[in-house]
């Protein structure tokens, strides 16, 4: 589904604060690969989901989505197949327009947008059920204008938003990081629900080790731009936090596991 | 508060109405007169006070004025001429094209004397202008004769060359007169070349190059110019370049020479105007367009000393 | 010179007729600087090629109707012609305005061949005049050939037009665009074309605006267009810190804008009414534009905490 080509992603090119962000990196996803991503501060995660989502270009390298090179295209255009949620509870919807409004932009990714009606009766009907299995009782208040509503229900409809068109990739990054750890624990447990009743491929960045191990069947870590740490099937179930920092100095040859690798 | 805001939508709406049916009182024989100006500056200021002057000569207590000043904002032009309307004046004066403008499109029925317009036909779209405008508006013009302007360039500089045309491109009258001024520049056998700037914040550069390509420069009677003469001055002086002004405001500033007229004079001939129409003794209908009704031949002793230029016959100096 | 209450009163129609004109002129403001989060300093160009338009398609002999449709058309090229410098030239949002506004100084005058033309309401047959509001008061004309009322007939429409417009998918996505534009690039809108197309919206009320001006002050003039920027958004800040805390609803928020811009005016007239030295007009102005916009703030400030409902947020 997901096939990135040695894609390098270098930061203030030629100056005296140049970052090589990635690093000649590949990777290749198959269909309904739930994938977490783990990795110390600067290590490339987000860095990779921006560049696959097109909010940055690579310098060299290619990214295929579902047999199609988008590595040319500009983000709006990949979006059609691209599902995100971001770290940030404010970027990912307008906190200034209703609910029901922000259902009916997401709805319409990917398809030309005329001079019809902007929500249909049939739309409302559809989103009143899609937020009623939520469990937030967000239903409700479909009129309210998102800026009401806490983080967490903000994601909630973020993710709802991302994964409403069954998209060919789904890019969570480090979408529970700024919630909570109840709602964080929701959120999560939504993810989960979402991602395996529609069988997505997904690419779940997160700071949380637990979380990573328990969540997806495949888990890669990122260390300086390049995948360090692949571990897939059988093999990631039987991980644990230890085993994986274990893991993580044996490749990078340091000591370098940060604060919070050791703390979550 | 709310119901407050409530009350007010309706409360504007009966002003409204009560304002179309309110009338107001005056003692007879008394006469209000609105005064709308553009922008302050030495010549309309003149023209103003010539026409208060006049007023009050002929008038004494039986005459009050009502002056506003739209500080060269264009939108103001029509609140004013909207307040002057409403406030129903016996008549108008209005001093620079769009307050004209403005005050004609308020009004078929008040009287409107313009001053400090150059071409009546012109701001007013009239087609065939033939001296006298018609139905509620006449006034004075400041239109100096042009053909002697430009015989006075001839008289003070037979040797030189390049004239420089200097105007402000925003100005209705400026492009007319130049125009009109190159075409007997050129007669009498000079090369013109036009200069013009859009407004203050570019005057200098274009200034500066007219300066540099010009053997003498020509400024229009031009609101903007007359604003700004200290910076043509000094452009123009230390460059050796004299400057011929189209009136006596903008020749003390920075010119060398002009063929003047008196802007007071102007104002006063227009408040004449204004009495024999306010006393019923002449229909603006009929009136035609007068012009300035004399016209001097002036220097600057300063500028001209500085620039070694001798002052022929038949000049007097600008005094102050 | 005593003031009469009287005089005030009877001067208010005419700042009503500018305020609701100038206000179309707000409405289009308002959708770049409170919808797109743009400060466009193109409509201070704008508004006087929308002038510059009519008055010479109507001295050609075209209708006002043709001529105002030419108007707007001329602002959808000016908003274009910003959008162009912003997004594929790369030039700051504030910063194409200028340069647009800067060109529509040559192209103004080259439209109008001269820095100021004349519209001569006994020559032609306007739309609206300061003249018709005068006869229409008099009674020489019957009150559907007043300023007021057809502009606000305009008024109706166009906000009626833009709130119809703003429901559409592409309204909405134009919405979104200006409310988080990453949001709406991840929703694969095209915030480029969003942002130009917001820009020649705005321009085209702008210009239609300098149109409907022209005709009522008969005459346009390459300065008419200075300042506007100004006045459209007091007119929108005026109208946001009065009205939109009861008005949610997006028509009328609009009409709210509309309203700044009347009272914006009526201000003016105000202050000209009080007949101070005239070299005050424009710090009197400022001063009670900020008196009323302070209201609302000293209001909160002052009033002793009483609480009317739990968990009330503004969030718009």
């Amino acid at each position: 589904m997901l096939d990135i080509q040695k894609i390098t992603k270098i930061f203030n090119i030629n100056t005296v604060n140049e970052n090589v962000a990635l690093n000649g990196l590949s990777l290749t996803l198959n269909d309904g690969d739930f994938v977490t991503v783990i990795g110390g501060n600067g290590s490339g995660k987000s860095t990779m989901l921006n560049v696959i989502a097109g909010v940055y270009t690579a310098e060299d390298g290619k990214i295929i989505i579902d047999g199609t090179d988008v590595t040319g295209l500009p983000e709006h255009k990949r979006a059609p197949f691209i599902g995100r949620v971001f770290q940030d509870p404010m970027m990912g919807t307008a906190a200034s327009m209703e609910i029901e409004e922000n259902l009916a932009l997401a709805m319409r990714r990917g398809q030309r947008r005329g001079l019809g009606w902007g929500i249909t009766q049939t739309e409302r009907k559809k989103y009143f059920g899609l937020l009623k299995e939520l469990g937030l009782g967000l239903e409700e208040r479909l009129t309210s204008k998102v800026g009401l509503l806490s983080g967490g229900q903000r994601q909630a409809i973020t993710l709802l938003m991302a994964t409403m068109k069954k998209p060919k990739l789904l890019l969570l990054d480090e979408h529970t990081a700024a919630l909570d750890p109840k709602t964080a624990a929701k959120v999560l447990e939504l993810t989960e629900e979402i991602v395996s009743r529609d069988k997505l491929t997904t690419l779940m960045v997160t700071h949380n080790m637990k979380d990573a191990i328990a969540h997806g069947n495949r888990l890669i870590m990122l260390y300086k731009g390049r995948i360090v740490i692949d571990v897939e099937g059988e093999a990631k179930s039987k991980l644990t936090v230890e085993k994986l920092l274990k893991m993580f100095s044996d490749v990078s040859g340091s000591d370098e596991a940060d604060d919070k690798l050791l703390l979550s | 508060m709310k119901t407050a805001r409530i009350l007010i939508a309706p409360l504007v709406c009966f002003l409204m109405i009560f304002s179309m049916t309110a009338c107001k009182e005056k003692a007879p024989d008394s006469y209000v007169v609105g005064i709308s100006q553009l922008v302050q500056h030495v010549a309309l200021d003149a023209a103003t006070k010539g026409f208060r002057d006049a007023l009050e000569e002929k008038l004494g207590d039986k005459v009050t004025f009502t002056e506003k000043n739209a500080q060269g904002d264009i939108p103001t032009c029509t609140t004013i001429a909207n307040s002057l309307v409403s406030s129903k004046v016996d008549l108008i004066l209005a001093n620079a094209t769009p307050a004209l403008q403005a005050a004609a499109a308020a009004t078929a029925d008040i009287p409107i004397l313009g001053t400090s317009i150059t071409e009546y036909g012109v701001a007013l779209g009239l087609d065939d202008f033939d001296g006298t405008v018609g139905g509620n508006v006449s006034g004075t013009s400041d239109l100096a004769p042009l053909d002697q302007q430009a015989q006075m360039i001839k008289d003070l500089f037979p040797d030189a060359e390049k004239v420089g045309l200097l105007y402000c491109s925003a100005e209705a009258n400026s492009l007319y007169q130049v125009n009109t001024v190159k075409g007997y520049l050129e007669t009498l056998g000079y090369s013109c070349t036009l200069y013009p700037f859009s407004d203050s914040n570019d005057l200098a550069a274009i200034a500066t190059t007219a300066a540099n390509d010009s053997d003498v420069i020509y400024v229009p009677t031009d609101n903007t110019v007359a604003s700004n003469t200290g910076i043509i001055d000094n452009i123009c002086r230390p460059a050796k370049v004299p400057v011929i002004a189209g009136e006596k405001g903008i020749c003390e500033g920075c010119g060398v020479a002009t063929l003047s007229i008196d802007y007071y004079d102007l104002g006063y001939a227009t408040g004449l105007m204004a009495y024999k129409i306010l006393t019923g003794a002449s229909d603006i209908s009929e009136m035609p367009v007068e012009y300035a009704p004399n016209f001097e031949k002036m220097y600057n002793a300063e500028i001209c000393e500085e620039l070694s230029i001798t002052v022929p016959e038949g000049y007097s100096p600008i005094e102050g | 010179m005593t003031l009469n209450p009287l005089d005030l009163i009877a001067q208010m129609p005419g700042a009503l007729a500018q305020g609701l004109i100038w206000g179309i002129m707000a409405i289009g403001v308002y959708i770049t600087y409170k919808i797109l989060n743009i400060a466009d300093l193109t409509v201070d160009g704008s508004l006087c090629t929308g002038g510059a338009v009519c008055v010479v398609m109507i001295m050609n002999g075209y209708g006002v109707t043709l001529s105002l449709v030419a108007a707007f058309a001329a602002g959808l090229i000016t908003g274009l012609a910003t959008g162009i410098f912003h997004v594929f030239f790369g030039i700051s949002a504030i910063l194409a305005g200028i340069l647009t506004q800067l060109a529509l100084w040559s192209v103004n005058l080259v439209i109008m061949g001269r820095a100021n033309q004349s519209i001569n309401v006994n020559n032609y047959d306007l739309l609206v005049s300061l003249r018709y509001l005068q006869e229409v008061m008099k009674g020489a004309r019957p009150f559907y050939w007043s300023p007021i009322f057809v502009v606000g007939i305009f008024v109706l429409i166009i906000v009626a037009v833009l709130y119809w417009f703003f429901g559409t998918e592409l309204g909405s996505s134009v919405r979104a665009t200006g409310a988080n534009a990453n949001m709406a690039r991840a929703q694969g809108i095209n915030t480029d074309s969003n942002k130009i197309l917001g820009l020649m919206l705005s321009n085209g009320m702008v210009a239609l605006s300098g149109a409907l001006l022209t005709q009522y002050q008969g005459f346009a003039d390459i300065n008419m267009g200075r300042g506007a920027i100004v006045i459209g958004l007091a007119a929108v800040i005026i109208g946001e810190i009065l009205f939109f805390k009861f008005f949610k609803n997006f028509a009328l928020r609009m009409l709210s804008v509309v309203l700044g811009a009347v009272i914006y005016f009526v201000v003016i007239q105000t202050v000209l009414w009080l007949n101070f030295d005239s070299n005050y007009l424009k710090l009197f102005s400022a001063l009670v534009v900020a008196i009323f916009l302070a209201v609302p703030y000293w209001k909160k400030k002052f009033t002793p905490f009483s609480p009317k409902r739990k968990g009330d947020a503004d969030c718009a």
